[in-house]
């Protein structure tokens, strides 16, 4: 049997699988108490769920996607382990690579060395450790600091947390506009496609909003962000296959 | 008595300080089990390379991200990972839906139930995808595939949709951040998104400030 992809090692993936649902499970349910204890309904908590499960979807099978491209080289159960603790699918392929080039390796042959494996575990592991030990030490503090900002002027308050909001939206936004990708792959950078599943979701969900408030859907509420995004996912595909190559990839940043 | 915002902190550093010992044990017990201990020297070049950018994006991250997800959801996504992709869009579409505003005891609530939920679909639908997808999935997001355009652009799609009802309502204060991103991306195309979002956030929160204090919101 292949190392990489060992009866232990399957256990001791199945065991952080089990932690990280364990933990979440925690938090769900004290969430839910407070939430009651504060008169927020079951039926918005439920939504929240709902909606949260659903937005999952696309964005966890590009997770899937990126274990699997690691899996050629790295065997399956580990770029699966990662990506359940602090995975993060810019940093795993980054850390991995850097780990197999300092052992004289890549991601584009399969991992035959067990110390070049351990090697490889042991960086992913400790590069992407540090949140675990900074948002202990540091959060209540910032929170803390927030929280009497929020006090002392409460407009002035709601205009900064808007602004924190769409801040971190602009990042997003600003790299569909004028983001570098690969070089090697054709499509990621800010090009056509991107603007256009940009403006597209952005026109999808100012249309189910008005549909929602005017009509009074309540039910496509949950729904209308999920869709959207989805909907601008069809329309890339859509443009990259009716427009012609050179104008659909084009891609103004490389 | 212990507030909520107090318990969940003590919570969230206690299931922080074992997600620590969980994670470091993997490596450790691979290395126990199959006896082979690397080079240290290996393990530190490939340490130099990825240490430097991710522990200050790190940082960064932390600052960006706490006003945001609140104390419960932030504990989580700092454990489960796929923040920006993944989490923090989910959480504020949560909040957006819910109509809370972050900073409030209800925010913190949505915030963390939706984080918990994308928390266990992730770990479902990765294990699920693991299992059964491994033949296939390959060949549907491979570069060539009909479906290769529509997961390039799911950022864009997530954020489009999130956005849409904030640039609306606060175009005023959109431009700086916006601005500020697409002018850093001029000369640092290829930066990372938390440095990116690190930039946007204190452009956002600077420009909103001064709009504030000269009355233009």
């Amino acid at each position: 049997m292949d190392f990489k992809e060992s009866t232990f090692i399957y256990i001791l993936a199945l065991g952080i699988v089990v932690f990280v649902a364990g933990q979440s499970m925690f938090f769900l349910l004290k969430a839910w108490k407070q939430g009651k204890k504060l008169g927020i309904t079951s039926g918005t908590m439920r939504n929240t769920i709902t909606q949260s499960a659903i937005f999952t979807i696309a964005p966890a099978i590009s997770i899937v996607a990126t274990v699997i491209t690691l899996a050629y080289s790295l065997g399956i159960v580990l770029p699966w382990l990662r990506m359940l603790v602090i995975g993060n699918i810019t940093y795993e392929a980054t850390a991995a690579e850097a780990a197999l080039n300092a052992m004289g390796g890549n991601l584009s042959q399969p991992v035959e060395d067990k110390s070049v494996f351990a090697a490889a575990a042991w960086v992913m592991t400790i590069g992407s450790a540090f949140p675990l030990i900074l948002v202990p030490i540091l959060l209540k503090k910032i929170q803390k600091k927030i929280g009497q900002a929020v006090q002392m002027n409460q407009k002035w308050a709601d205009v900064m947390s808007a602004a924190a909001f769409i801040g971190l939206i602009s990042a997003f936004i600003s790299r569909a506009v004028a983001g570098a990708g690969d070089e090697a792959v054709i499509g990621d950078g800010a090009g056509v496609l991107s603007l256009s599943a940009l403006l597209v979701s952005i026109g999808l969900m100012l249309i189910l909003q008005t549909v929602c408030n005017k009509f009074k859907v309540k039910w496509l509420e949950p729904f209308a962000m999920p869709l959207s995004m989805l909907g601008a996912m069809g329309a890339a595909m859509l443009l990259a296959q009716i427009l012609p190559e050179s104008i659909a990839f084009l891609e103004w940043r490389g | 008595m212990k507030s909520y915002s107090d318990k969940v902190h003590t919570w969230g550093r206690i299931w922080s300080v074992s997600a620590l010992c969980a994670l470091l044990s993997v490596p450790l017990l691979i290395c126990v089990h199959m006896d082979v201990w690397p080079p240290m020297s290996g393990i530190l070049k490939g340490l130099a390379s990825v240490i430097p950018l991710y522990w200050t994006t790190s940082i960064a991250e932390v600052i960006s991200y706490s006003p945001m997800l609140g104390a419960g959801g932030m504990y989580l996504s700092f454990v489960t990972g796929n923040i920006a992709n993944l989490k923090l869009p989910c959480a504020l579409s949560a909040m957006e839906t819910a109509k809370v505003r972050p900073n409030t005891e209800e925010g913190e609530v949505i915030t963390t139930i939706s984080i918990a939920s994308s928390s266990i679909a992730t770990t479902l639908i990765i294990t699920a995808g693991v299992l059964i997808f491994t033949p296939i999935l390959p060949k549907i997001t491979a570069p060539g595939s009909v479906f290769a355009p529509a997961f390039q652009q799911i950022l864009p799609a997530l954020f489009g949709a999130i956005g849409a009802g904030y640039f609306i309502k606060h175009w005023k204060i959109s431009i700086v951040p916006i601005a500020a991103g697409i002018l850093t991306l001029c000369f640092l195309p290829s930066l990372a998104v938390g440095p990116l979002i690190f930039v946007t956030v204190v452009s956002s929160l600077l420009g909103a400030h001064i709009m504030f204090k000269t009355k233009i919101v």
